[in-house]
């Protein structure tokens, strides 16, 4: 029989794998229809950490309404980065400027430019130092299960990652928006031939990818207690890394790579100090890159 | 002819009899330190120019190799007592040599991949510039209390660190000009523009793209040796992820593939911020936003290549347009 210990570490491994894969999901969908990084990402998951905190400082509402006022709040803050970061560069429609490499990096530019606007913002706001958290939202109230100690934050973040990831393999699967950003994601142009509105589409996945990383932002920053604006840089990259791992259009590919991140990480920090954890991360984004340049689950891509 | 050598003469005389003038004129020290924090960082984004601008791999952890110029200077000497003399080059050829180290794996990546592979080898380094305390004293940093001695001259005065930071400043960026505004250089932008189509017209692709790295890390190197030497302490956080975006920054906010360009990048986003100091807080918003401003509005950035390509045959002159049958070279 394994060491508790290690069940523990691994119980710890697979929230922060949920966390990542909520976050990497956002990145997936919004790669998959522009082909473009979203470096902003990491600032909607601070930003819906944010949003949590104020609200439960202000009005302390049940755990499920400040879940529910952070998804509004991060579709909010899809929706603006969309229009703010990403609608002006889609000026040109035509497919050579569609394809053009200097048009896809000035709009990763702008959401790199966006990112540090919001993030420093917030500090100027709130300051740079850990917010403070009312004690009883926090979500890592203590259940024995046998050998192993889990707290309640990772049934939540269980239960919310998997409803999310189910829902949205319904909607991609089953429902028309899920159609028409599977069409936007396959083939830009085409899909306007066809007649889908390819900007709303976009907003869309902006919205739904956005609401996913605000919802992990503050399950996060209530699983820890931390909540702090420039919270949102580390898991996005991880997120990343779980995006570039899984193929960069897969979606169960990115979730299984940020399981498998996730695991990794709470792992490593059984046999070396915790500080180096991030570690695993790049260095598996160097692995995959070097060796795997498809991505372990991914489709053949033409070039990498 | 005269025209040329009046240029560069203005601007010799600018550098280096203008500027220390009205430095001396106020006798601030915290004027000389803008002034010196402004050469480090126009060498910085110049070195960038190189990677980002004329050979198009987009570097998001350039901060990173200057850390290594920082702490290789500082820690050689603090530790072991080398002074500038040596540790300056020594700061080049560790960022350097660190820089090809990484190449070697990661230079056949292209576009977004490569970014987000010197992303990651930002982060490591920071990491262990972070972590490792044994060796770079952690969060604390390093502190350098040795003077610049220069070839045995011991350089104490902030006019004479000014003169320092500024001629190795200078001389390096003339480097990069050179080395841009060559054919050499030309190569690196017809990989920028189509590195496929490149090797096909017989350009060693990944050779280049190694070799660029290699110098821009060099130059990096070099301005952390005088970030190092000129602050006097250095800590990890000078070298994190954000350092790398500001000196992106002033690369795009220039213009891309433009050396002017990113000369008064540099200068805008180091100055500006220093002359609005009294707004408060805001210098990181600020660079955000001017980024985000010069995307959108100024796509081909305040001094965009193709000025800076004619400016540059009008200096370099007879280099370009002295071809055997007295032909022009390049389009007009």
């Amino acid at each position: 029989m394994l060491d508790p210990y290690y069940l523990q570490q691994l119980t710890i491994g697979l929230s922060l794998g949920m966390i990542y894969a909520l976050m990497a999901i956002g990145f997936t969908l919004i790669f998959g229809v522009l082909n473009v990084v979203n470096f902003a990402h990491g600032e909607i998951y601070t930003i819906g950490a944010f949003a949590g905190l104020l609200m439960i400082a202000t009005f302390g509402p049940p755990l499920l309404a400040v879940l529910l006022v952070v998804m509004a709040v991060g579709a909010l803050a899809g929706f603006g980065l969309e229009r703010l970061a990403f609608k002006p560069f889609r000026r040109f429609s035509d497919e050579a400027s569609m394809k053009s490499r200097a048009m896809r990096e000035a709009t990763l530019m702008s959401s790199l430019a966006m990112s540090i606007v919001a993030r420093e913002s917030l500090e100027l706001i709130f300051g740079s130092q850990f917010q403070s958290v009312d004690l009883s939202y926090l979500i890592n109230k203590q259940i024995q299960l046998g050998p192993v100690t889990i707290v309640n934050g990772d049934l939540i973040i269980f239960a919310v990652a998997l409803v999310m990831f189910l829902g949205l393999q319904w909607l991609l699967k089953y429902s028309t928006i899920g159609l028409s950003i599977r069409a936007v994601s396959n083939n830009p142009l085409g899909a306007r031939y066809c007649g889908i509105n390819t900007d709303r589409t976009i907003i869309l996945t902006f919205v739904i990818g956005s609401v996913m990383g605000a919802l992990a932002g503050i399950l996060v920053g209530l699983y820890y207690g931390a909540i702090y604006p420039s919270m949102g840089f580390t898991p996005g990259i991880k997120a990343f890394v779980a995006m570039v791992m899984g193929g960069l259009s897969s979606i169960p590919g990115a979730v299984i790579s940020a399981m498998i991140l996730g695991i990794t990480e709470s792992m490593a920090t059984s046999v070396v100090s915790s500080v180096w954890a991030d570690m695993v991360a790049y260095a598996f984004l160097l692995i995959t890159l070097v060796f795997f340049p498809q991505g372990l689950f991914g489709a053949r891509r033409e070039r990498v | 002819m005269s025209k040329q050598l009046l240029t560069k003469v203005g601007m010799v005389v600018l550098l280096f009899v203008v500027v220390p003038a009205v430095l001396m004129a106020f006798d601030r020290g915290y004027f000389y330190q803008i002034a010196t924090i402004a050469a480090v960082f126009v060498l910085l984004a110049a070195s960038l120019h190189l990677v980002t601008g004329v050979a198009g791999l987009l570097h998001l952890g350039h901060a990173a190799f200057y850390g290594i110029g920082a702490y290789v200077a500082a820690l050689l000497g603090s530790e072991l007592e080398i002074g500038f003399t040596l540790g300056l080059p020594a700061a080049g050829l560790a960022a350097a040599f660190v820089a090809f180290l990484v190449a070697l794996p990661t230079m056949r990546l292209i576009s977004i991949y490569f970014a987000v592979a010197t992303l990651a080898i930002g982060q490591m380094l920071y990491l262990i510039f972070l972590n490792w305390v044994s060796v770079t004293k952690g969060p604390n940093g390093v502190l350098l209390f040795s003077g610049i001695d220069f070839f045995g001259f011991d350089i104490e005065s902030e006019i004479g660190i000014y003169y320092v930071v500024t001629a190795i400043m200078a001389l390096s960026v003339v480097v990069l000009y050179r080395l841009t505004n060559s054919y050499y250089g030309n190569a690196l932008r017809s990989l920028r523009e189509d590195d496929q189509c490149a090797a096909a017209m017989g350009i060693n692709v990944t050779v280049l793209k190694m070799q660029a790295f290699v110098i821009s890390a060099f130059f990096a190197g070099l301005a952390g040796a005088l970030w190092a030497y000129t602050t006097g302490y250095i800590s990890p956080n000078d070298f994190n992820f954000s350092q790398s975006i500001l000196v992106l920054a002033m690369v795009v906010v220039g213009g891309l593939g433009s050396l002017p360009g990113a000369v008064i990048g540099a200068l805008l986003l180091i100055l500006l911020p220093e002359v609005l100091r009294d707004v408060g807080d805001t210098r990181n918003i600020f660079v955000g936003l001017v980024m985000f401003g010069a995307i959108l509005f100024l796509p081909k950035g305040l001094f965009g290549e193709v000025s800076a390509l004619r400016f540059a045959r009008r200096i370099l002159g007879s280099g370009w347009s002295g071809s055997a049958d007295n032909r022009e070279v390049g389009w007009e």
